[in-house]
């Protein structure tokens, strides 16, 4: 390593970009490699709109080897690549990052479903299939794979596996984590990891699989994956309930995953304000309560079995009404009005959108540390910019909340943004308070990096360069990514 | 005013539709049922005919298996006073279902009867039409708008290339389309009253009515499932595969 430049500083002359595209034309094929600018925009913009800068090429295998064919080349050439997969990540680690320095590799051609195994509960597939496409296939035999997203339509299981996705039904059957059994991996010099075991239980030494699941592409290329299968649920009901505030809501919670046989698969918090939203970007959707009120929990019971979920939905309605937690509630009487509840879910996301910028954060708290912390962020920033307003929803069943704020709508473009910045280190400064994370599903990409570095201690920092250096010495897979490059650490004066 | 509802219980409209090994009919086992999407729209009408004071009891009558009754709760929890099951395991055909519901209305005497236009298992789109025939009672299909005063329903329909008003004389029977209103959500609350509310079981022999039926079905087929594209190099290729492989050009 020490005598290589560092890859970053490293400019990639034209000629050595000329010399990739062709041995890129020449191994993948006139599919397999994108130079265009017009082919290649799409490759440099994410669901949220950030840009990244021109990459190299867009490189598009059709099989591992092929991927460890290009990263053989880029580790011998000293190019740094960027895998991507759905580009629906949220903190722009999948775009290209300065301009001309990077090779993108796109999985989309890897879209395999490669084996179903029914008395195994597994499915290997291609790290490109689509998390909606392998939720439909597995659901055709009869099972579920359970993670659900909202991107599940564009995300894939590799982009799924390097972020560690949460979504909507941790709290039953855990993150990506839970979900892998095996996995494929083209390591960062070339070589191929093939550990594409299907067992559910294994512990020969290291677990090197969790290396790479929420390594956000910095230590390797996911080209396959074992996933983890469950029955597909026969009867399902989801409910909204109204609560007074947070806490009763957060209260609710425990009740519901003991009086409902831990038949519980989702519980979401949802503000007023966000029915506002969802319905602002999607005027069709309807207020499913006559009254409004301060919060609602959108709740799914499931179960593949003869159970009652109406009666237990019912008992704990009743008892909370009798407890106080609940003040109203709406069951869906069929599967289209339980789509109608969901869509409010997935339209408030387009409705906050639709208000331009604002802050999106991604907490992770003790789920009994949630309804103070939300107490305590909300003071905080009515106290420090009381025209911002609070969104806070989330996945809080597994102490996920996405403390979201919008700035003062008269203020320009940068007042907006030194107001965010302002409330964000504030917000980030109050979660170790509560034993807290400042990312719970999202990960730390390029955009959270300089509060992640905040949140290590020294242990912790040392481990995770130890970690990156040995499987990339040369920081040519994502590098910048979660950590900075370590080459520049000295000129770093976060580090 | 007394208004009468028809609800059925069908496949869920979401679920996706599987038909058996044998071709012998659909899969219904561990499948995910609910009201028919039109029925519920007639429900929901029948209620804000109720919020408006217009109508003073709503009864929802279902026709089919003793599963039903979720239906028929359903209803009550959106807002019907009670319902009527008239339990049969028969696979129904609507000149059944009308002959039954005609007898049901002959004993409540309902002014205004509340179907949906369709039910979307088998799609026939007949049992308004009949039950108007069997009890004279005026006809007012596909209702995309309703006002009831005075004794009369003045309806609005949707037909091929426009808008019908038509004004009936009660009672009537009418047929709900789908833009004739958006049905609520069963709230919580509601749904534990309607456990309270009255619902009566009736068997197609209490009505005398013979319910055999007189259609046999043969087959049960999934549709084809669709072939893949293809990229076509030249118009002259296109034009050769509209030709020779389509079949669709001469
Ligand atoms: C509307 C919306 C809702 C969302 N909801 C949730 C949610 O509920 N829970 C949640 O956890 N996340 C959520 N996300 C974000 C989530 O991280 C992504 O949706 C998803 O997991 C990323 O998959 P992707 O294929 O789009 O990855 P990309 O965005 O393409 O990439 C994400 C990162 O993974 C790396 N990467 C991609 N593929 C590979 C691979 N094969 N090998 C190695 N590295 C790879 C990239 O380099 C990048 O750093 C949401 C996003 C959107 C837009």
């Amino acid at each position: 390593m020490a005598s290589t430049p560092p890859a970053h500083h490293r400019t990639i002359a034209a000629s050595q970009q000329a010399e990739l595209v062709a041995f890129l034309q020449d191994t993948l094929g006139p599919k397999g490699v994108l130079t265009e600018k017009n082919d290649t925009a799409r490759y440099c913009i994410d669901w949220a709109g950030t840009t990244g800068a021109t990459p190299l090429a867009v490189a598009r295998p059709a099989n591992t080897e092929e991927v460890a064919a290009v990263v053989r080349y880029c580790h011998q050439a000293q190019i740094p690549i960027v895998p991507q997969g759905g580009g629906s990540g949220l903190v722009a680690g999948a775009l290209p990052d300065a301009q001309k320095a990077e090779l993108v590799l796109s999985l989309e051609r890897m879209q395999r479903i490669r084996h179903l195994d029914p008395l195994n509960f597994s499915v290997s597939v291609d790290a490109g299939c689509v998390l909606q496409t392998l939720k439909d296939a597995v659901e055709a035999e009869d099972f579920t794979f359970p993670l659900a997203l909202g991107a599940q339509g564009s995300c894939q299981i590799g982009g799924n596996i390097a972020t560690n996705a949460g979504g909507l039904n941790v709290l039953r059957y855990g993150m990506m984590r839970a979900l892998v059994l095996g996995i494929e991996v083209v390591l960062p010099d070339g070589r191929i990891l093939n550990d594409m075991k299907a067992l559910h239980k294994n512990n020969t030494g290291y677990d090197l699989k969790q290396w790479f699941i929420g390594a956000e592409g910095t230590l390797g290329i996911v080209t396959g994956a074992v996933l983890k299968l469950s029955p597909k649920p026969t009867s399902t009901r989801t409910a909204m309930m109204a609560c007074s505030d947070v806490t009763a809501a957060m209260r609710l919670y425990a009740q519901a995953r003991r009086s409902c046989c831990d038949l519980l698969s989702a519980f979401e918090l949802i503000p007023r304000r966000c029915i506002e939203l969802a319905i602002e970007a999607s005027p069709e959707l309807s207020d499913p309560l006559d009254t409004p009120y301060p919060v609602y929990v959108l709740m799914e019971l499931s179960a593949s079995g003869p159970v009652s979920l109406d009666s237990m939905i019912e008992g704990l309605f009743e008892a909370g009404l009798t407890d106080g937690l609940l003040l109203d509630g709406v069951l869906a009487s069929s599967d289209t009005q339980a789509n109608q509840l969901w869509m409010i879910r997935e339209a408030m996301l387009e409705g906050q959108q639709l208000h331009g910028l604002h802050l999106r954060t991604d907490i992770g708290l003790p789920i009994s540390a949630l309804s103070d912390f939300h107490q305590q962020a909300s003071a905080m920033v009515h106290a420090h910019s009381p025209e911002s307003e609070v969104i806070a929803y989330g996945h809080v069943g597994d102490g996920n909340l996405h403390f979201n704020i919008l700035p003062p709508p008269q203020l320009n473009e940068d007042e907006k943004a030194a107001v965010l910045h302002n409330l964000e280190m504030r917000l980030f400064a109050l979660v170790p308070q509560f034993n807290g994370s400042i990312s719970a599903e999202h990960g730390i990409g390029r955009l959270k990096q300089a509060p992640f570095l905040e949140t290590l201690d020294e242990t912790e920092r040392q481990l995770m360069q130890q970690l990156k250096l040995l499987l990339d010495p040369d920081e040519l897979m994502c590098p910048g990514r979660i950590l900075p490059r370590q080459s520049q650490r000295s000129s770093d004066s976060v580090f | 005013m007394k208004v009468l509802v028809a609800v059925k219980r069908v496949i869920d409209y979401n679920v996706k539709i599987r038909v058996k090994a044998d071709n012998s009919d659909v899969d219904l086992a561990n499948v995910k049922m609910a009201m028919n999407p039109f029925c519920e729209i007639a429900v929901e009408e029948a209620v804000r005919l109720k919020e408006k004071g217009i109508a003073s009891e709503i009864v929802a009558v279902s026709i089919g298996p003793k599963t039903a009754q979720e239906q028929l709760r359903t209803a009550m929890a959106l807002g019907a006073d009670r319902g009527i099951l008239v339990e049969t395991d028969e696979a129904l055909e609507s000149l059944a279902v009308a002959k039954l519901l005609s007898k049901v209305i002959e004993e409540e005497q309902p002014q205004l009867v509340l179907m949906g236009k369709q039910a979307i298992d088998t799609d026939n789109n007949q049992t308004t039409q009949m039950v108007s025939a069997l009890t004279g009672f005026a006809q007012g299909a596909f209702t995309s708008g309703l006002e009831v005063a005075d004794g009369q329903a003045k309806v609005t329909r949707e037909i091929d290339g426009g808008l019908q008003t038509l004004n009936l004389k009660l009672p009537a029977v009418i047929s709900a389309d789908l833009r004739l209103n958006e049905p609520r959500y069963a709230s919580l609350p509601n749904i534990m009253k309607a456990k309270r509310k009255p619902l009566d079981t009736k068997t197609p022999a209490d009505f005398g009515v013979d319910v055999a039926p007189r259609l046999k079905l043969l087959k049960v087929e999934a549709p084809a499932e669709r072939q893949a594209g293809i990229k076509v190099g030249s118009v002259d290729e296109l034009v050769d595969k509209l030709k020779n492989e389509a079949k669709v050009i001469s």
